[in-house]
């Protein structure tokens, strides 16, 4: 534990066992859904499939990041991970990313990772709010994971017609905002 | 249709396999089989058994994610 940086955030105001744990369900949601995408970007197959593959992969190799950028912040608040692979699953901060009960269904995909996806914005921006001001390194790597789940958010959404997501798909390296937390 | 006072919502908090019930502008919803309300605790900072309907101003999602949830009563104030 990083005793100062603790104190400092404690300081602050703000409640840092509360925004560990939230840290640790969030990162639970990281770790699953990396697990859970696998299954979803095996299962986009097809002409309508297909064209989806790219950012499923892009989005879930950018959730495993997500995890391992987290997992460094929550030891150094004086958190830990739990023991149990199965006890992290279920305290998860978003509901787990099941494939639809017919595979071959493409938009039901599409909608399960959007509404994962939204889960994660909603997760951060809460952490973003706690923080902001307040616990700058906290809310920096939160930040950082919320630009990354809006851009995530807005190419499934643009696949389903709710609109352009206004940009293209990664050039280069995955994490273009997360990255700085992985060196 | 069943009226809670405070007290006997708190009964329901998710707590040793009891239900988990939380109120929202005088309605009492079960939220019990939610994943994200599992053993009575919401996002780490909301626990069932308790009124909510100043918590939701500060959380990042709308009344429609409690109200999708089944009805099972009314809050006495």
């Amino acid at each position: 534990m990083a005793k100062v940086t603790r104190e400092m955030v404690e300081r602050s105001g703000v409640n840092v066992d509360k925004l560990v744990e939230l840290l640790v369900k969030n990162a639970a949601a990281e770790l699953t859904t990396f697990y859970y995408y696998t299954i979803l970007r095996v299962n986009l197959i097809g002409l309508q499939g297909e064209g989806l593959k790219e950012i499923a992969e892009t989005a879930r190799i950018e959730d495993r990041n997500h995890f391992e950028a987290l997992v460094p912040r929550i030891y150094e608040l004086g958190g830990s991970l739990p023991n149990s692979m199965k006890e992290f699953h279920d305290m998860s901060a978003c509901p787990p990313a099941n494939l639809p009960d017919s595979p071959n269904d493409v938009e039901g995909i599409l909608k399960i990772l959007v509404e994962a996806e939204r889960c994660a914005v909603r997760g951060y921006t809460q952490i973003c709010n706690m923080t902001a001001g307040k616990d700058h390194r906290t809310y920096d790597l939160a930040l950082s994971i919320l630009h990354e789940e809006i851009e995530h958010e807005s190419w499934f959404s643009e696949f389903l017609g709710e609109g352009p997501s206004g940009h293209f798909l990664r050039r280069g390296e995955t994490s273009p905002f997360v990255s700085k937390f992985l060196r | 249709m069943k009226i809670f006072t405070k007290e006997e919502l708190s009964y329901f908090n998710g707590e040793n396999g009891k239900p988990s019930y939380i109120a929202f502008e005088g309605k009492v919803y079960d939220v019990t089989k939610s994943f994200l309300w599992m053993g009575g605790k919401h996002q780490a900072l909301h626990r069932a058994g308790e009124d909510l309907t100043d918590a939701l101003k500060d959380a990042p999602h709308g009344s429609e994610f409690i109200k999708r949830f089944p009805m099972v009563g009314v809050l006495k104030d």
